[in-house]
């Protein structure tokens, strides 16, 4: 660089000469650099901090996690929530319990029914109402859905992040079609606003049933590609598996639920455990890490947590296949009063969601308007468990494990 | 199940007079309130003597009462043969220096959980690792989840929710002439309305 | 249980033994993604051009039928994000009170229906608590504006009032 600034001064043969000086001056510079006496330790080099996000594809939203870095390998993970942050829990202190559910729906955005499914039963527990037999099995029929449609985006973008693109297209192609559904029953893809405190909004039609018929037998086939074309994978197997584990212990002490907790090896599914709806009636298998071995890995890897989502949708769908046999005739709606006033006290109650168990705290003061609510977001507490997770993995690898988890930040952040 | 666990509470540890709430007409959940300075005894014993073995904490949830705080621990024990859950409570009364021990030592989980409810209502937790605002910006003022919580009209020195941007022209008709309104209704009324 | 056997194997064969997989795994992901190359029909609809029929319960931008109007505000109560302003004064009483489609007497005249479509978040609250069935979601979905402004409006104004017939017709279909 210096030898440009003075090249203007000079003739083409003083050139030559300062040529052969700036060489002779580097080679003195590089030894005065690294002495002879030098050391390992002497030779490492100052972490480096990395910002992963806010608006980085793999962080599956407006997650930011400070990353320090030793080369390649991640020795520090910090995550920073609070990007997508709406006030949800101080908006409801102001709107009736009807006027909450459109809200709730903004909680997680690709599982609404299961959060509308969750905060309605908590409604209705406290007000002690009865729903119909047909709106039961119309809120598990849009819940399974819902799961399958959740797990294939869990599924989609992970193969994503580990630099498939098919698969994802694959899976929302199949997405659609239950999006399809639920906007024919609702009138709405995404955010719904269809299970009602009482029962659900719309009635399901025999032709919107048979379309989900066909559906299924579809959807069993695809399941068998996605094996082959991802699970199969050894580029895909060789990125997940021993990767990212997070044991029982560390799943419990953390409070994690859902696909992590099952994915570490605990049979724990409130579907099975606490049945509400109509899950008692309901045959169905609950799928854990290690629990077939040709999948390989470690129980709590990566590929145990996504095997896990593979084998839920093949749950669900058993279940929506016994639902769809046995559907009841009769009214959707309960006996629910106009202004709906909850009792003074409070509850806690639990649902399982796609990504974990959802709770809403509701303190009731005896008005229209909740006191408090709080809501338990799965996703909040599995995001908290990443700076134990990532010391140790590689950049790549931590990717692997944030997609493992899949979040939604609209429920971390709430 | 409770009535045992609160007896077992009270036998043990005689300072955290710990009261087994019912919910009225068995509407809503039980929980079991203690005092504030034996939190961490009652929780230690809860994880680990306990026969029951609370060893997840799910969620704290923190409740503004006007005269009090009350922070709510959502306690679980995922274990599939007997599975059981209860809310223990903490009441905080003092409103203006909210204390309360922490508990990140003993649950994991409650880290960001009591992060959370440092930024959401301003109870500080002595012996946090890390107690700073989670959701909110770390130079938020206030807390929003208190009841006497006003929006902030300024932060940072911009201005919040400015008018020009809330599309608030023609929001309502307000008019206060009667002539005015007159002519309003009679147009209305030409149109059929 | 897969690594005890990789560790047997000895390095050569192992080398081989990857290439092999990559291929046959390869292969495979190939021959499924030329499958849908040569079956699958496109799922995506090409925009402009081809519009999609959309189900008969979408809720799309809300219409108010104002004629049918009885300006009971409970739309305005109901709605969770308050993008819902109305305004009207009590008849007066010489005048004959008209009737809605459905009968309802109209007692008050409505000077101002204004919907600001830029809150409103589609949540179909309005629609079900109405009386008179007035407050409709049509099947618009294309309503970009270019200021925020334009997304009020005031469904008593004339043109608006003239889409009546095309919603209304919508709705039947």
């Amino acid at each position: 660089m210096t030898h440009d600034k003075h090249e203007g001064k000079h003739d083409h043969d003083h050139d030559d000469h300062d040529k052969h000086d700036d060489h002779h001056h580097e080679e003195v510079a590089e030894v005065e650099d690294y002495p002879k006496d030098a050391k390992e330790e002497s030779l490492k080099s100052e972490l480096l901090t990395l910002n992963m996000g806010p608006q980085h594809p793999a962080t599956h939203g407006v997650l930011r996690i400070e990353i320090k870095t030793d080369s390649e390998i991640v020795s520090e993970a910090k995550p920073y929530i609070g990007y997508l942050h709406r006030c949800m829990e101080k908006h409801t202190e102001s709107l009736d319990y009807r006027g909450i559910i459109p809200f709730v729906d903004r909680l997680d955005y690709l599982a609404a029914m299961n959060m509308e499914v969750g905060y309605a039963l908590t409604v209705e527990k406290m007000l002690g109402t009865e729903v119909p037999a047909r709106a039961t099995y119309i809120r598990t029929l849009v819940s399974e859905l819902q799961r399958i449609a959740s797990h294939l985006v869990a599924f989609g973008t992970y193969a994503l992040d580990l630099g498939a693109f098919t698969p994802f297209l694959y899976a929302f192609d199949q997405r659609e079609k239950i999006l399809r559904f639920f906007e024919e029953i609702s009138g709405a893809r995404l955010l719904y606003n269809y299970v009602w405190i009482g029962g659900v909004w719309n009635d399901v039609t025999d032709t919107q049933l048979d379309f989900l018929r066909d559906f299924i037998e579809d959807f069993e086939k695809e399941l068998d590609e996605y094996h082959t074309l991802v699970t199969s994978n050894s580029i895909f197997r060789d990125r997940t598996a021993n990767v990212a584990v997070i044991d029982l212990k560390t799943c419990l002490a953390y409070g994690a639920t859902g696909p992590v907790l099952r994915g570490a090896g605990h049979r724990w599914d409130l579907r099975k455990v606490q049945p509400y709806l109509n899950y008692n009636e309901l045959e169905f298998d609950v799928p854990v890490g290690g629990d077939n071995p040709e999948v390989g890995g470690m129980v709590g890897d990566c590929l145990n947590r996504y095997y896990v989502r593979m084998r839920e949708m093949r749950e669900s769908l058993k279940i929506i296949k016994q639902l769809l046999l046995k559907f009841p005739s009769g009214p959707i709606m309960g006996k629910v009063s106009k202004i709906i006033k909850l009792p003074k006290g409070e509850i806690y109650m639990r649902t399982e969601c796609p990504r974990g168990e959802l709770g809403f705290h509701i303190v009731s003061q005896g008005g229209k308007e909740p006191y408090r609510i709080k809501v338990k977001s799965p996703c909040f507490t599995h995001v908290s468990i990443l700076p134990v997770v990532g010391p140790g993995l590689m950049i790549a690898d931590f990717v692997a494990a944030v997609g493992s988890i899949d979040i939604v930040l609209g429920e971390v952040d709430r | 199940m409770l009535d045992e666990l609160c007896q077992e509470i009270k036998l043990k540890f005689p300072a955290s007079q710990a009261v087994l709430h019912n919910p009225p007409e068995n509407v809503g959940s039980p929980s079991i309130e203690i005092e504030a300075k034996s939190l961490r005894e009652v929780a230690l014993y809860l994880r680990d003597d306990c026969k029951y073995k609370f060893s997840v904490l799910q969620v704290i949830s923190g409740v503004d009462y006007l005269e009090y705080f009350e922070v709510c621990y959502m306690l679980a024990n995922f274990d599939l043969a007997r599975s059981y859950e209860f809310i223990l409570k903490v009441k905080v009364s003092d409103r203006v220096n909210p204390v309360l021990d922490s508990v990140a030592d003993i649950w994991p989980a409650a880290n960001w959980q009591e992060r959370e409810c440092f930024d959401m209502l301003g109870i500080e937790f002595k012996g946090h690792p890390d107690l700073r605002r989670i959701l909110c910006p770390e130079d938020w003022q206030g807390f929003p989840l208190r009841k006497d919580y006003v929006a902030a009209k300024y932060y940072n020195g911009m201005q919040v929710y400015p008018d020009h941007k809330m599309n608030l022209e023609e929001r309502s008709f307000i008019i206060n002439s009667k002539s005015k309104q007159e002519e309003l209704q009679k147009q209305s009324l030409a149109k059929g309305l | 249980m897969k690594n005890s056997i990789e560790q047997q194997r000895s390095p050569f064969a192992q080398y081989f033994k990857n290439i092999f997989d990559a291929i046959t795994s390869t292969y495979k992901g190939m021959s499924i993604t030329m499958g849908y190359v040569l079956t699958k029909k496109p799922t995506s609809i090409e925009y402009p051009e081809v519009r999609e029929v959309l189900p008969k319960s979408a809720r799309m931008r809300l219409y108010n039928d104002a004629l049918n109007c009885i300006a009971c505000n409970q739309c305005a109560m109901a709605c969770p994000v308050d993008c819902i302003y109305i305004t009207s004064y009590p008849r007066p009483k010489d005048l004959e009170v008209p009737k809605t489609s459905d009968g309802t007497p109209k007692r008050q005249v409505l000077v101002q229906y204004t919907i600001d479509t830029s809150l409103c978040c589609y949540c179909g609250l309005c629609t079900t608590v109405c009386p008179t069935e007035c407050i409709t979601h049509s099947q618009d979905y294309e309503f970009a504006q270019y200021t925020l402004g334009q997304f009020k409006y005031d469904y008593t104004s004339d043109d608006i009032i003239a889409w009546r017939d095309r919603i209304l017709g919508q709705k039947e279909n």
